[in-house]
């Protein structure tokens, strides 16, 4: 991986893999690597996950209750861990995702007044 | 299923999940890689690469589970268990120290708790007040008050919501049928005591108002639990059985609560006899909502009135300047308090300045330690612990030691708080003091807490430094460098700190040594030295007190034949228990003067050749003699008393007449004295005070007969002890021996506080001094096994071992020296304080600052020398070869 690629992708911002992994499951279970691979391909490979943080956070919406893990089979037979999005995480994300639509709105107003200066 | 074995079975289980999930996760990224054109082997890297550190995801991942910081702990506690393990040594040493000073703070917080803070068993301890009267310029006083000032403050006062009183037997003669008989403590308590207490019995019942008769004996009493488990063994049975108090029977019908003695602390009260109508110290309960204040208000006006009232038109400004002050009683009566306060109160302190001097020692000591661990912390850092997991693992480590310490100061504690109730219980027997220490929930809180606090705060500055040294370039250090300026600095202070606390310490030890020694030494007016005081009592011989002239001249004649003793004699009283001003006055002839300016002398009752027995000088005239009985009235005075009324003059041959007040004294007769000699004045111990006016009596000439014999001896009094009692043994049968002690002993006794304080802080400086040297040695041994190579390098160019071991020594210095100033600052500060708590403690000259500071030299001497040694012995080759 070269030093440019490096800069082109973000790092995701504190708290927002929890909701990014959210979003994810709401098109319908799956594993890690899928997760991982899920939303770097989604943000055109802006995003990174770092690896090494997924598996805390999976833990934690866990133990909020708001996914849940059951055993499956994988596409290519194989034996592997299936998150899923539960009620009470459907509900979150629901929050969650309003709480960063405002948060998104309100960066973009500071960072970019001139449009808005510019409108009547 | 214990709590234990279910938390890991989960762990395993969750742990071999993750395991899964986490090479299924590589697995798949592998693939990936090899669908994008890399090789097997490579593209396995780079997914493992790119996945991170395996360990530590999963570690993050299992702490996402809340209980991990349980586990987390306990991994601390076993590695630092660990630790502990390897270095017996230093773990030996911290134990020790801790040991020393945490138990050091649990004694003397026992006591103090006891006496000062404990509460009574009583319902709502908070409202019950006690009532003290002080004259100004003398100290409080108990308060005895006579009846008819009960039932004037119980039927006026508008304060209390109740009010209750009872007086204290201390030597109460008591026996059960068939044995013989012991001295208890009896109390005589109003009716309405146990229920204004709010108290229970064990069994039967408590007295109230109804077993008071109106006049006589009540023959009923309740006995202490501790009582009835001696004597009854707790056998149900013992109600209604008869002892004897005082000789007269009485019938128990009842048992106190176990937890409760009495109202004084350090005085067990063993039987609670009802009486009323006679002299009583009250103990009233403050009505909800009153203060202190407005209740000693209300008290002073009562007080006022009842002395205007019993004195009509007289104008006893003695009387009228008295103070009632109102004092808590909720932890007992507030004797022993004012008598130990603030002996406690010091010592208290100066544990305290131990404890952190401990705290020092321990951070210097586990600094230096952890500048040698630092490649340890390297290591845990580069593997994935947190600072924050260093931080906890130093403070877990001291927390630990601090713990051990603990348990082992609490084993001294237990011995040395039996010491220190000895050293308290060795008073006088009328104010015999016996302090029992009883585990309590606090007492168990204040010890955990300083356990916890003492590890915390020693355990601050290496976890600090582990936090700033951990990442950082250790591992390529080689260890020759050393560290910052600023822990090196720091590590000094630490030591120079500790000389300074061991310099107050080590004075104050001087300073309260000298002060004893003074008091010992101090001249009372009298010898203390060879005198032996035995004293009987006649009351159940059959004896009628105004018969015992005779016999007892008889026996004065006995007892000076006995081989060794050089004089003897009797009196009412010795200097030493003081014989009491009381509301009387003298009037002499020629001399007049207002009422403000009457002296109020103690009146001592004496035979003839005491003055010679307690070696107190006559300076003019003659001793009494036998030939005065029937004779002109005779009295000799002390030079106090002349200088008041006769000064510059010659009172020998001049008369004096006692006038007692407020009310007539049985042997108070207008006839005047002349005074036939002038006594050498006698002192209290309280330095700056005035001797003792006294007017002495000859108690033979006044048939007002004493039973305390003292005997002058020519070898050791104690000796002397066995023959003494055998020839009154043999010439009075019927008359027992009650108490034999000698006269220094009684000093003694009555500077107890100041023993206290001397003997303890004698400990106490020698341990503070010890602690700082052992700190000196650590900080050294540690600097120079870390300058070793720089040593080397130097003695390879050169310098000789005197050079080298001026270098350590050097170090040495410049700590004591920082430390020896820092200390003689913090001496000059606590000036004022022990000064405020010692009464008549001599302004602090440079002497035991002087001793205190050679002493601490001595010791740092003695510290740095090894070090010292080891650094001339460092072999520049091998020095220079090594690393």
């Amino acid at each position: 991986m070269s030093t440019k690629e490096q800069q082109e992708r973000t790092e995701l911002l504190q708290g927002t893999l929890d909701l990014l992994i959210l979003r994810t499951l709401l098109l319908g279970p799956a594993h890690g690597h899928a997760i991982a691979k899920t939303i770097e391909f989604r943000s055109d490979d802006v995003l990174q996950v770092e690896q090494g943080s997924l598996y805390p956070a999976l833990h934690r919406l866990i133990k909020r209750g708001w996914i849940s893990v059951q055993e499956g089979t994988s596409e290519n037979n194989r034996r592997a861990k299936f998150y899923r999005l539960t009620a009470q995480g459907r509900r979150q994300l629901d929050i969650e995702t309003s709480k960063w639509g405002k948060l998104a709105g309100a960066i973009a107003r500071i960072l970019m007044p001139a449009e808005q200066e510019g409108k009547p | 299923m214990s709590l234990w074995d279910r938390l890991f079975r989960r762990r395993k289980l969750m742990m071999d999940d993750l395991d899964q999930d986490i090479r299924d996760f590589i697995e798949r990224e592998t693939q990936d890689n090899i669908g994008r054109g890399m090789p097997p082997d490579k593209a396995r890297y780079a997914a493992l690469r790119r996945f991170g550190n395996v360990a530590r995801v999963k570690e993050e991942t299992w702490e996402v589970w809340s209980f991990v910081w349980l586990e987390q702990l306990w991994q601390d506690v076993r590695y630092g268990l660990r630790q502990l393990r390897r270095n017996p040594g230093f773990t030996a040493v911290g134990v020790l120290t801790l040991a020393l000073v945490i138990g050091a703070n649990t004694a003397i917080f026992s006591l103090f708790y006891t006496v000062m803070l404990q509460k009574l068993p009583v319902a709502h301890p908070e409202q019950l007040v006690e009532f003290l009267y002080k004259d100004p310029g003398q100290p409080r006083s108990d308060g005895y008050r006579r009846w008819d000032e009960y039932e004037n403050i119980r039927d006026h006062n508008h304060v209390f919501s109740a009010l209750t009183g009872m007086t204290f037997d201390n030597l109460a003669r008591v026996r059960i049928e068939g044995s013989d008989p012991e001295t208890l403590i009896l109390e005589n308590v109003l009716g309405n005591y146990f229920e204004v207490l709010g108290l229970k019995p064990a069994i039967g019942r408590l007295t109230t108002s109804e077993d008071v008769p109106a006049s006589g004996d009540a023959g009923v009493v309740v006995v202490s639990w501790d009582y009835w488990n001696r004597w009854f063994h707790r056998d149900p049975a013992v109600l209604g059985k008869r002892i004897y108090v005082n000789g007269n029977p009485e019938s128990i019908v009842g048992v106190a609560p176990p937890a409760y003695t009495g109202p004084r602390v350090g005085n067990r009260t063993d039987v609670w006899e009802p009486y009323q109508r006679d002299a009583v110290r009250m103990l009233a309960r403050l009505e909800p909502g009153v203060t202190r204040g407005q209740a000693e208000a209300e008290m002073n006006v009562l007080y006022q009135s009842w002395v205007d009232q019993n004195n009509p038109g007289h104008k006893n400004t003695r009387l009228r300047q008295r103070k009632v002050e109102v004092e808590p009683a909720g932890a007992g009566l507030a004797r022993v308090r004012d008598l130990y306060g603030k002996s406690l109160v010091l010592l208290m302190a100066v544990v305290g300045f131990l404890l952190l001097l401990g705290c020092f020692n321990m951070a210097s000591m586990l600094l230096a330690r952890s500048a040698g661990r630092q490649r340890e912390m390297a290591v845990r850092v580069a593997v994935g612990a947190s600072r924050g997991r260093l931080v906890t693992q130093m403070l877990t480590e001291s927390v630990l030691l601090s713990g051990a310490g603990t348990l082992v100061g609490v084993m001294l504690a237990y011995f040395g708080t039996g010491v220190l109730v000895r050293i308290m219980a060795s008073t006088q027997a009328h104010q015999h003091v016996e302090i029992q220490v009883k585990p309590d929930l606090n007492l168990l809180l204040f010890t955990a807490g300083i356990a916890v606090v003492t590890g915390l705060l020693f355990g601050v500055a290496p976890a600090w430094y582990a936090f700033r040294s951990a990442p950082g370039p250790m591992m390529r250090r080689t260890g020759a460098a050393g560290d910052t300026w600023f822990w090196r600095w720091f590590g000094r202070s630490l030591v120079a700190a500790q000389v300074a606390l061991s310099i107050f310490l080590v004075t104050g030890t001087a300073v309260f040594l000298s002060h004893l020694v003074r008091m010992r030494n101090f001249d009372l007016g009298f010898r203390s030295d060879h005198v032996l005081q035995v004293t009987i009592d006649p009351s159940g011989s059959g004896y009628k007190r105004e018969q015992l002239a005779v016999p007892y001249q008889q026996l004065l004649a006995r007892l000076e034949t006995i081989p060794g003793v050089r004089s003897v004699s009797i009196s009412g009283c010795t200097p030493i228990q003081g014989c009491g001003s009381g509301a009387r006055h003298l009037i002499a002839e020629g001399h007049v003067e207002a009422p403000e300016q009457r002296q109020f002398p103690a009146i001592s009752f004496v035979s003839p050749g005491y003055f010679e027995t307690l070696g107190i000088p006559l300076m003019a005239g003659r001793d009494f003699s036998l030939r005065d009985v029937g004779q002109q009235r005779v009295a000799i005075i002390s030079a106090a008393v002349a200088r008041h009324f006769f000064p510059g003059q010659n009172p020998i041959g001049r008369h004096i007449t006692v006038v007692y007040d407020p009310e007539p004294y049985p042997f108070g007769d207008d006839r005047p004295y002349e005074i036939i000699a002038l006594a050498g004045d006698v002192k209290p111990f309280e330095l700056h005070d005035p001797p003792y006016p006294i007017v002495y009596f000859n108690m033979f000439q006044e048939n007002h007969i004493f039973d305390q014999f003292e005997l002058r001896t020519s070898t050791d009094p104690e000796a002397m002890a066995g023959t003494a009692r055998r020839v009154i043994g043999d010439f009075l049968k019927t008359v027992p021996v009650t108490r034999v002690k000698t006269l220094s002993e009684q000093v003694d006794s009555d500077i107890v506080p100041e023993r206290l304080v001397a003997a303890l802080s004698e400990f106490f400086g020698a341990l503070g001094a010890a602690l700082a040297g052992i700190g000196l040695y650590g900080l050294l041994a540690y600097s120079v096994a870390r300058r070793t190579k720089e040593i080397g390098v130097r003695m390879a160019l050169g310098a000789t071992t005197s050079d080298i071991s001026r270098l350590v020594l050097g170090d040495a210095a410049g700590m004591l020296c920082a430390g020896f100033v820092v200390g003689a600052c913090l001496v000059f500060w606590g000036r004022p304080l022990a000064a405020s708590l010692v009464l008549d403690l001599k302004p602090v000259s440079a002497g035991p600052l002087a001793l205190a500071g050679i002493a601490i030299a001595a010791v740092a001497l003695v510290a740095s020398y090894v070090p010292a040694r080891r650094a001339t012995r460092v072999d520049p080759m091998v020095a220079l070869r090594c690393e």
